[in-house]
C-alpha cells in the first residue's frame, strides 16, 4: 500500500500491521567482527521478525552501532552469516543494502547540511529513481514528471512529520530535534523494509521524545516498516519494542521481551556494575 | 517593499519547482537577458566587446565547471587550466582535420575529449579527499601542459609551439578567426554560454546534482542511500571538464585567436578557482559574479585614473589595480565568507522586508 493511500484513509481503517506469525526478515549469525585486536562484535546471534520493534541496548562502547554497520554494509565482519529476506548476504556495499530496502538515520545526525529539508528528503528518493542523464540536461519529459511524482511522495512524508513549515530551510539552521526528524523523513522516503534507528531520540528533551515516540510507532503501524532502534533512554525502549536484545563488551548478554530483560541479572550488573 | 513575492501563491509542485519561482526574479533575468542581447551590442563599442565581455562570458562558463566539481561536488580541483586546454588543443586538432565542419559543432564537440580526460584524472578522486585531492589534480595540471609542449602533433608541428586559429565561415559570416567581426564571436559565446548555463541548473536541481551535493555533504551518508560514489563522483568530473573544455575552445577560437602552452598554466586554474571561491561555491549566479569581479574590476580600477584626469604611468596603474583587487577579495572573504552569491542573497532577504528589518 502506498503512503499515499494509507494517508487518505481514516484512521480507523488503518489495519494493525499485526505480526500474525513470526517471519524472520533479518537473522545474524555468529558475526564477529574485530578492528586489529580489538574484538567489537564477538559471536552475536539474533534475528529481528518481520513488523516488530527491536531495541539493541547495552552501555557504551558494547557494540550496537558497530552492530547497526555491519547490518546495512559499512563494514565487514570477519565471521558469521547475515540473512536479509532469505537471502544470505556476503560482503556488500552499502549501496546494496539500500537497494534491498535497509534504510538507517546516525546517531550523530549526519543529514546533507547544505541542502533544504525539501532536498534532503528528496534525496531518500535516489534509488526510486532512472530517469535518464540526457532528459535531466533539459529538465523534461521523463526527468521532470519523475521529479514531480516523488516531489509528491515527498510532500506525504513532509505532512507525516509535521514539517511543512521548515521546508525550505537548509538543514545546516535547523534545531536538533528537527534535524532528528528530518533525518528519519529521509529514511522514510526510502520505503524501506527494516529501519534501523542510531540513538533516535539522543539530546531531546521530553517533549521532542515523545515526539518521536509517536512518529516511531505509527510509522510502523502505517507503513508496516520493521524497525531496529538502538536507544540508551530506557523508558522509551521498555515502552515501545517488542524485543530487546542487550550487549555488552561485544557479547550478547540478553534477548528477549523487555520485563524479561529488565529482570535479567547479567544486564543489571552490566548496567550498575558489580563489585569486583 | 518591490521584492516581495506576497501573493504569489503556486498552485503545483511543478510552478514550486520553476528555475525562477518569483515574478521579480523572472523579470530580473528578463532585463539581463535583454542588456545582453540588444543594450550591449548597441551601445557598447569593439573593446567593450572583444576584451571585456567575450573574456568575461568565457571566464564565466569555465567557473560555472568547476563550480560543479568543486562548490556542488566537494570535490578540490586545481586543474582547470589543463582541462581547458584540452578543450583548446582538442578543438585545434578537430579544425585542421574536419576544417569545413562549423566551428561551433567542433567547439561543443571538444568539450568531449575534455571530459574524457577529466574522468581518467578524477579516477583518485575515490580514494582520496580534500587538499590531497587538490595535489592529485595538479598532477594533471603539470602533465597535460607538459603535453601541450611536448607532443607535438597537437600543434601540428608548426615552429612556434603555438595553436593560431585561422578563419572559420558559416551561413556566410566569419565566425572565428582574425578577420571574425567581434560581436560575431560576442552572440556565439553569449548563446553557448546561457544554454549551458540552463542546462547546468537543469542537471543540478534533479536527480544528479542532489547526488552531486549528497556526496559534498556527508559522503557515508550518500552511499547508505543508495549512490555510487565513484559514478556520482566521474560523472561531476566529466560535466565538469566538458564545460571547461569548452571554456577553452572558445577561449582560442572566439577570444584570443592563437595561444601558447603557457596560456594554460596553473595561474589560469587559480584564477578559475578564485572566481568560484569568490563568487560563491554552490551557486551558478555567484560564478557570474565571481568572474565579473575577478576580470572586470581591475579593468575598471585601470581605466578610471584615466577618467578622472589623472596621469600616471601604466605600470603603477597595473600594481594599483593588483593591490585594490587583492584587498577587496580579502575583505569580502572576511566579511562573508560564502562569496557574492551569499551577499546577494542577504540583500534579497532584506529587500523583502523593506522597510522593516526583519
Amino acid at each position: 500500500m502506498s503512503v499515499a493511500e494509507v494517508l487518505e484513509k481514516p484512521a480507523a481503517e488503518v489495519p494493525a500491521a499485526k505480526p500474525e506469525k513470526r517471519k524472520i526478515l533479518l537473522s545474524v549469525e555468529h558475526v564477529s567482527l574485530s578492528f586489529g585486536g580489538v574484538k567489537a562484535i564477538q559471536d552475536i546471534s539474533f534475528d529481528i521478525e518481520k513488523g516488530e520493534i527491536r531495541a539493541i541496548i547495552g552501555p557504551n562502547g558494547a557494540g550496537k552501532t558497530s552492530m547497526l554497520n555491519v547490518i546495512n554494509g559499512f563494514y565487514h565482519p570477519q565471521q558469521g552469516k547475515i540473512t536479509f529476506e532469505g537471502k544470505n548476504r556476503d560482503k556488500m556495499r552499502p549501496y546494496i543494502a539500500a537497494s534491498q530496502g535497509i534504510a538507517r538515520t546516525f546517531q550523530n545526525v549526519a543529514l546533507f547540511k547544505g541542502m533544504t529539508t525539501l532536498d534532503n528528503i528528496m534525496s531518500g528518493r535516489t534509488l526510486k529513481m532512472r530517469s535518464s542523464f540526457f532528459w535531466h540536461l533539459f529538465h523534461a519529459g521523463a526527468a521532470r514528471s519523475e521529479e514531480l511524482k516523488n516531489r509528491e511522495f515527498v510532500e506525504h512524508i513532509i505532512d507525516f512529520l509535521e514539517i511543512e513549515h521548515i521546508r525550505k530551510t537548509p538543514v545546516g539552521r535547523l534545531a536538533y530535534g528537527l534535524q532528528k526528524r528530518v533525518e528519519l523523513g529521509r529514511a522514510l522516503a526510502m520505503e524501506p523494509e527494516l529501519l534501523l534507528l542510531d540513538e533516535p531520540m539522543a539530546g531531546m528533551n521530553l517533549e521532542e521524545k515523545e515526539d518521536m515516540s509517536r512518529f516511531i510507532l505509527d510509522v510502523r503501524q502505517e507503513f508496516g516498516t520493521t524497525i531496529a532502534l538502538i536507544e540508551h533512554d530506557m523508558g522509551v525502549v521498555m515502552d515501545l519494542s517488542d524485543r530487546v536484545v542487550v550487549l555488552d563488551y561485544g557479547k550478547k548478554i540478553a534477548d528477549g521481551v523487555p520485563e524479561e530483560v529488565q529482570k535479567n541479572q547479567d544486564v543489571i550488573d552490566a548496567y550498575l556494575g558489580v563489585p569486583h | 517593499m518591490f521584492y516581495r513575492e506576497t501573493g504569489q501563491f503556486k498552485t503545483s509542485y511543478a510552478e514550486d519547482m520553476a528555475l525562477f519561482p518569483v515574478i521579480q526574479d523572472r523579470i530580473g533575468i528578463g532585463v539581463i537577458l535583454i542588456v545582453a542581447f540588444v543594450a550591449i551590442p548597441l551601445l557598447a563599442n569593439d573593446f567593450f566587446i572583444a576584451s571585456i565581455m567575450i573574456p568575461f562570458l568565457i571566464f564565466a562558463l569555465a567557473t560555472v565547471g568547476l563550480n560543479i566539481l568543486t562548490g556542488y561536488c566537494g570535490q578540490l580541483s586545481l586543474g582547470t587550466g589543463a582541462f581547458m586546454g584540452v578543450g583548446a588543443y582538442a578543438c585545434y586538432k578537430l579544425t585542421t582535420i574536419f576544417p569545413e565542419v562549423n566551428i561551433i559543432v567542433m567547439v561543443l564537440l571538444s568539450g568531449f575529449f575534455a571530459a574524457g580526460i577529466g574522468v581518467v584524472f578524477g579516477l583518485p578522486s575515490l580514494r582520496i579527499k580534500g587538499f590531497y585531492l587538490a595535489v592529485a589534480t595538479l598532477a594533471a595540471q603539470f602533465f597535460l601542459e607538459w603535453c601541450f609542449i611536448r607532443i607535438r602533433w597537437l600543434y601540428n608541428y608548426n615552429d612556434s609551439g603555438a595553436i593560431e586559429t585561422v578563419d572559420h565561415t558559416a551561413f556566410g559570416l566569419v565566425l572565428a578567426g582574425p578577420s571574425a567581426e567581434p560581436l560575431t564571436r560576442y552572440f556565439i559565446v553569449l548563446v553557448i554560454v546561457i544554454a549551458m548555463t540552463w542546462v547546468a541548473s537543469n542537471l543540478l536541481r534533479g536527480r544528479f546534482g542532489r547526488q552531486w551535493m549528497m556526496i559534498r555533504d556527508m559522503d557515508i551518508a550518500a552511499e547508505l542511500i543508495g549512490v555510487r560514489p565513484l559514478q556520482a563522483k566521474l560523472l561531476a568530473f566529466a560535466v565538469s571538464s566538458f564545460y571547461c573544455g569548452v571554456a577553452g575552445a572558445m577561449m582560442v577560437f572566439f577570444w584570443l585567436g592563437a595561444a601558447e602552452p603557457a596560456a594554460f598554466n596553473i595561474n589560469l586554474s587559480f584564477q578559475i578557482l578564485f572566481m568560484v571561491i569568490l563568487g560563491g561555491l554552490g551557486s551558478i549566479a555567484g560564478c557570474f559574479m565571481g568572474a565579473a569581479f575577478i576580470w572586470i574590476l581591475p579593468l575598471i580600477i585601470r581605466t578610471a585614473p584615466l577618467l578622472f584626469g589623472v596621469e600616471i604611468s601604466a605600470a603603477l596603474v597595473e600594481h594599483i589595480a593588483f593591490m585594490v583587487t587583492g584587498a577587496l577579495i580579502i575583505f569580502i572573504l572576511i566579511v562573508e565568507p560564502h562569496g557574492l552569491a551569499r551577499i546577494w542573497q542577504i540583500i534579497r532577504q532584506k529587500l523583502r522586508v523593506w522597510p522593516f528589518p526583519y
